[in-house]
């Protein structure tokens, strides 16, 4: 894991050492990932250790995650959860893909003028981005205005604080990601596969089905995890656009650092989410691993 | 059209931005014939190919596929096979799934389409090999797959895109008789594009010389070797010697004196067509293998600069006086050069083409 990021310290320290030394000297040691160890270890591995110990009072081990998964309300939060994210998943793919497959077989010379533009607001801070959708669906914002104008609506709605706009911001942060996934893999699909099933009788529509969607499907699965993830850890999103509207486990656990400061229930739920990544993660390796496409 | 022509392009033309990428052609590929496009890169085969298979519109002019106007069609219903240059196989799929692909989506029951796959798959000599993923294939089986994937629709055209350009050379040698020893077998009307000169000879019936974006010169493979009408088919296919000269008169029947651009400007004769007059600039090409070297006087007397043993014949590289490039001579026999160094130099009559000065065509 950590060899080949020290590869090139090593080989460039190779030269010095050798001649002040003679001795000859190894690249594969592994004493060059001892820094990175180090740094994961102390900020990795022991607070997430202390986390798990957190989550687990003395008295009552398995208390926070017997409420989590016992009390309706909890319950009720982890689902939402589970919720909000899949369809953020969904709508990402279905907006994302078709943005993909452009990029890859249209753009042309266009194309890295697309993905700096997909990736321009990433460079922008998310509570920026997530005001930015306040101003432009407030009462007397941009939307409002312009629906008015046009004789659309009679009166202001209101579409701030809505579960909706708590979509529209997680979809606008998130696509980037799943656009970027599917790209990479989607440029390794050979334009002439899709025009071998196109010659042997395929319609446009039974290419995709049967050729080019198959073969993406590594990126659509890395993107899905990525975003899904993504989105069980947001909470900015939920609290500045959600207006209390949406509440996930994430939300929760900022307010129940902030307000409640029952910390240990923070850590119970904080654990359940990293679950959440982890079986996304092992679903995705496995799924790799059996279809590993060249 | 005649419904008997399998194919035929009309006045086919195509223009990327202000490039004429292929002007004005036309081609009519007779049944069961094994048509080669060749050509150097960039000479427009390939675009004539994908306008053939529909991948690329004509700017002008029109396809006909078994008499019938093709120009508008998508691929998917054009009825063609094609073997692309990298197979395209689909790495998803087993041996067996690429095969029967083209039959599945002509919606052919189950049981059928196995049978014809596992014909085919004899046929490719692959018989057991339906159910293995193509990463477990070589590469001279995965050109088979993908042979047998787009002859198994029983396509009116089977199209190949330099088929067995990623092969190596004694693959490649073996597969060209076996491709076109099948290709025999069905009585398929074929068209391989390729730039391997050796690989146009071998397999195809007629070739269809292509440079700068039009066919320069369409006959079977003797009549290009032997015939070429330009300077630059000549050299394209295999070596040639080339002579300038300018015409002296007629000789016998069929024949024309040429006073070659040399020191003491030797005559010889070449077949030329009898319209020429005057004295008219004349290009004349030998073959290196047609040129006979003796250490006797001639009347053409060229220096030695190196012998190459090639296998199974010798490659003589010669200074001609008056003539900047060497000349290439391939003899089966080592011929040792006079006491001054020097090499008698000639060719029967026979062997002396005459070509269009300059330019492709």
């Amino acid at each position: 894991m950590s060899q080949p990021a020290a590869l090139p310290i090593a080989e460039a320290g190779e030269a010095t050492l050798r001649s002040r030394s003679g001795r000859p000297f190894q690249i594969s040691s592994g004493l060059w990932a001892l820094p990175a160890l180090i740094f994961l270890m102390a900020f990795f591995i022991i607070p997430l250790a202390a986390n798990i110990a957190r989550s687990l009072p003395a008295e009552d081990m398995f208390r926070f995650y017997a409420v989590l998964f016992t009390d309706p309300y909890y319950l009720g939060v982890v689902w939402q959860t589970v919720k909000v994210s899949a369809i953020t998943t969904v709508a990402c793919l279905l907006i994302g893909y078709p943005v993909s497959y452009f990029m890859v077989r249209f753009a042309g010379r266009w194309n890295s003028l697309i993905v700096f533009l997909l990736i321009a607001p990433l460079l922008t801070s998310i509570i920026m981005r997530t005001f930015g959708w306040t101003v432009l669906f407030a009462r007397k914002g941009l939307v409002n205005t312009m629906l008015l104008g046009a004789d659309l609506i009679e009166k202001p709605e209101n579409m701030v604080n809505t579960e909706m706009m708590v979509y529209v911001g997680l979809i606008h942060v998130l696509v980037p990601f799943m656009v970027l996934s599917i790209t990479s893999v989607l440029q390794g699909v050979n334009p002439s596969l899709e025009e071998s099933a196109q010659i042997l009788g395929a319609s446009k529509l039974r290419t995709f089905l049967t050729v080019t969607f198959p073969l993406s499907i590594d990126g659509i699965a890395t993107g899905c995890i990525l975003v899904f993830v993504l989105t069980n850890g947001s909470f900015l999103t939920m609290l500045l656009l959600g207006g209390g509207k949406v509440t996930t486990l994430s939300l929760l656990i900022y307010q129940q650092f902030t307000l409640t400061q029952n910390i240990g229930f923070a850590a119970a739920m904080g654990n359940v989410l990293l679950l959440f990544a982890l079986i996304g993660m092992t679903i995705q390796l496995r799924f790799l691993r059996r279809k590993g496409v060249k | 059209m005649n419904a008997s022509v399998p194919l035929s392009l009309e006045n086919v033309t195509k223009r990327y931005g202000q490039t004429l990428a292929l002007k004005p052609t036309s081609l009519h590929v007779a049944p069961g014939e094994m048509l080669a496009l060749l050509g150097p890169s960039g000479c427009g085969k390939t675009t004539t190919l994908r306008i053939i298979a529909g991948f690329s519109m004509p700017n002008t002019g029109s396809v006909l596929i078994g008499g019938v106007d093709v120009t508008e069609l998508p691929p998917n219903r054009r009825g063609l096979g094609m073997v692309f240059q990298n197979y395209s196989l689909f790495p998803h799929m087993t041996v067996g799934q690429n095969v029967a692909y083209g039959l599945k989506t002509r919606g052919m029951p189950a049981a059928e389409r196995t049978k014809k796959v596992r014909a085919m798959l004899d046929l490719v000599r692959l018989s057991n090999f339906e159910d293995r993923s193509i990463h477990q294939m070589s590469g001279g089986q995965q050109q088979r797959v993908a042979l047998a994937r787009s002859l198994v629709t029983d396509p009116k055209v089977l199209l190949l895109d330099e088929p067995l350009g990623a092969l190596d050379r004694n693959l490649r040698e073996s597969m060209q008789f076996e491709l076109r020893a099948i290709q025999r077998r069905l009585g398929i009307t074929s068209i391989i594009v390729t730039h391997d000169q050796e690989e146009a000879l071998t397999m195809s019936d007629r070739i269809a010389v292509m440079a700068e974006g039009e066919i320069v010169q369409v006959g079977t493979p003797i009549d290009i070797y032997e015939r070429p009408q330009s300077q630059f088919v000549s050299e394209f296919l295999g070596t040639a010697n080339i002579f300038d000269g300018t015409l002296a008169g007629p000789a016998e029947a069929g024949m024309w004196n040429v006073r070659l651009t040399l020191p003491n400007a030797p005559v010889v004769k070449v077949a030329g067509p009898p319209s020429l007059r005057g004295s008219s600039a004349i290009r004349v090409a030998v073959r290196p293998e047609r040129l006979a070297i003796s250490p006797e006087s001639t009347q053409l007397r060229a220096n030695v600069r190196g012998i190459v043993f090639r296998g199974s014949y010798y490659a003589y590289e010669l200074d001609l006086p008056g003539l900047e490039k060497p000349i290439y001579v391939y003899s089966g026999e080592k011929t040792v050069a006079a006491n001054d160094g020097t090499i008698g130099l000639g060719w029967p009559d026979e062997y002396a083409i005459m070509l269009s000065d300059g330019g492709v065509r």
